[in-house]
C-alpha cells in the first residue's frame, strides 16, 4: 500500500429542486443554467470541464475529477481526489434560486478514503462533512439523517458507506418530480454506486496511455472503452469518454433519461474504479444484476462495495439477487447493511471480497 | 459568408446556400448543430470561434436545431453539440459532444487529406 497517492474514492452530491413558478419549471429547468454559472460552481470545487454533451433529457459533463449531470430539476456531482465537493452547494443554491428553483432534497454519499489524511476540510471526517452541509442547507429541509454504514470487515481495508440526506416536506404529499426521481417513495427507480479497489493488474494497465501515441484524450478514451469491455456494459448508451495523461479514465454514458458513469485510477497500490448508474426495478430488474456482473468482469476487483438507493419497499429481494449474481464470479459477500432515509428511501450496502485473495 | 468565423444559418434557404458555396469552393465545412439552451454547446463555443479564426480555409456554420428542425432531423442529430464535417456535399466525419481535442484533430485529419 502506497504512503499516499491519488484518491479515487469519490464524494457524491445529489440535489433535487422544485420551482414555485410553473412556467419556470419548463422542460429544461436547471439545464438553462448559464454555462458560466456551472463553471463558477466547478471553480469552487477546484475542477474543470473536460468534455460535455446533452441529449433530450439531461446534460453530462466529464470533469477533471469525475462527473456532473444536470437534469431539469436535479443535479448530480461526483468528484474524487482532494476536491472540496461541498463547496459547490452554496453557489448552486444561489444560481438555482435566481432561476426560481428551491432545494427540496439533498443526498451526500461516499465510501471510505484510501488516504483520509490527505483530505482537506471539511472532508477531514464525516462529522465535519455533515456539519458543513447542514450549515449550507435551508432550514426548510427539516427531515435529516446521517448514517455510517460499516462493513464489519476484520481486515484493515474496510469499505464503509457514509450517507447524509435532507428533505423538505414535499414528498410527503407531493408527486414524483420525474419518473427517474429515485427519491420519490412511489418510484421504482434505483441508483447504484459501485466502488472497487485492488483492480486486476492486467486490466489496470489498459488505463495507462501509451507513451508517444499522439492521440487526443478523447480518442485514447474511446480506445480504452473498447479494449476494456466497458463499451459492452450498456451497448445502447452513448458514451463520452476521456483518457488522462499518463493514466486514468472517465466516461459518462447517456441512454435516454438514464446516465451511467465510470472512473478509473489504475495505479498499483491504490487502484480504484467506480461504476454508477440509474435504472428502474420495474423494468430492468434482471438487467441490473447482469450489469453488475459485466462491471466485475471488466475490473476483476479484489474488493468491491455496492450501494443501492431505491424506494422503501422496492429493494426487498435486490440484495440476494446481487449476492447470487456475484458469487459465481468469485466475489464473496462480507457484509450487508440496510438503512432507511427520509429523503432517499432505502439504501442497501454490501461489500464483497474476491476469493482469489 | 465570412471567413475566419462561425456563420449562423437561420433558414433552410441560408443552409442550402452555405452547402452550395462550400461545395463550389471545394472547402471542408464544419457544421455545429447547437441550441440556444444547450450549456455543453456554450462550453465549446469560444474554442470553436478560435478554431474558425485559425482555419480560414474551413467553412464553419452553426445550425440551431430549434430553428432548423427539419435539417436536424434529416441529419439525425440526437445529442448536442454535434459537429458534422462535410466535403463536396458529403458527410466525411462527425464529432458528437463538446470535445475540444477530438474536434481539432478530426478537422486536421480532413484538411490534410484535401
Amino acid at each position: 500500500m502506497a504512503v499516499s497517492g491519488f484518491e479515487g474514492f469519490e464524494k457524491r452530491l445529489e440535489l433535487h429542486f422544485s420551482g414555485d413558478d410553473p412556467i419556470r419549471v419548463s422542460n429544461l429547468g436547471l439545464r438553462l443554467l448559464e454555462f458560466e454559472s456551472v463553471d463558477d460552481v466547478l471553480h469552487a470545487v477546484q475542477c474543470t470541464v473536460v468534455s460535455a454533451v446533452g441529449n433530450r433529457y439531461f446534460d453530462a459533463y466529464v470533469l477533471s475529477e469525475s462527473s456532473l449531470f444536470v437534469y431539469p430539476t436535479k443535479i448530480i456531482i461526483k468528484t474524487c481526489g482532494t476536491t472540496q465537493l461541498l463547496k459547490s452547494i452554496r453557489p448552486l443554491l444561489y444560481y438555482a434560486n435566481l432561476m426560481g428553483f428551491y432545494l427540496s432534497d439533498c443526498k451526500y454519499t461516499r465510501g471510505s478514503f484510501i488516504f483520509p489524511q490527505s483530505q482537506p476540510f471539511p472532508h477531514t471526517s464525516f462529522e465535519d462533512e455533515v456539519f458543513y452541509i447542514e450549515n449550507c442547507l435551508p432550514s426548510r429541509l427539516s427531515h435529516r439523517k446521517a448514517s455510517f454504514m460499516p462493513s464489519k470487515k476484520s481486515s484493515s481495508q474496510s469499505h464503509a458507506w457514509h450517507v447524509f440526506t435532507a428533505s423538505d416536506d414535499h414528498h410527503h404529499h407531493g408527486h414524483p418530480l420525474s419518473s427517474m426521481d429515485s427519491l420519490s417513495p412511489a418510484s421504482s427507480s434505483y441508483t447504484v454506486e459501485v466502488c472497487m479497489t485492488e483492480l486486476d493488474r492486467t486490466t489496470a494497465q489498459k488505463f495507462f496511455r501509451r507513451p508517444g501515441d499522439r492521440k487526443s484524450g478523447d480518442a485514447a478514451g474511446r480506445e480504452m472503452t473498447e479494449n476494456t469491455g466497458i463499451r459492452g456494459i450498456n451497448p445502447n448508451a452513448f458514451i463520452c469518454d476521456f483518457a488522462f495523461d499518463p493514466c486514468g479514465y472517465s466516461m459518462n454514458g447517456m441512454h435516454g433519461e438514464k446516465y451511467s458513469t465510470v472512473h478509473v485510477t489504475p495505479e498499483e497500490g491504490y487502484s480504484y474504479a467506480s461504476f454508477e448508474c440509474v435504472g428502474s426495478l420495474a423494468h430492468d430488474r434482471d438487467d441490473f444484476v447482469e450489469v453488475l456482473k459485466k462491471v466485475v468482469q471488466v475490473f476483476r476487483p479484489g474488493n468491491m462495495s455496492v450501494a443501492i438507493s431505491c424506494a422503501l419497499t422496492a429493494g426487498d429481494d435486490v440484495w440476494t439477487r446481487v449476492i447470487n449474481g456475484l458469487e459465481p464470479l468469485g466475489l464473496k459477500c462480507r457484509s450487508c447493511a440496510v438503512d432507511d432515509f427520509p429523503a432517499a428511501g432505502t439504501i442497501l450496502f454490501q461489500t464483497f471480497t474476491s476469493r482469489r485473495k | 459568408m465570412a471567413e475566419g468565423q462561425v456563420n449562423g444559418c437561420h433558414t433552410v434557404e441560408a443552409w442550402s446556400d452555405q452547402l452550395q458555396k462550400a461545395n463550389d469552393a471545394k472547402k471542408l465545412m464544419v457544421v455545429d448543430f447547437t441550441a440556444s439552451w444547450c450549456a455543453p454547446c456554450r462550453f465549446i463555443a469560444p474554442f470553436l470561434a478560435e478554431l474558425a479564426k485559425k482555419l480560414p480555409d474551413v467553412i464553419f456554420v452553426k445550425v440551431d436545431v430549434d430553428e432548423l428542425k427539419s435539417v436536424a432531423a434529416d441529419w439525425a442529430v440526437e445529442a448536442m453539440p454535434t459537429f458534422m464535417l462535410l466535403k463536396e456535399g458529403k458527410i466525411v466525419d462527425k464529432v458528437v459532444g463538446a470535445k475540444k481535442d477530438e474536434l481539432q484533430q478530426t478537422i486536421a485529419k480532413h484538411l490534410a487529406s484535401a
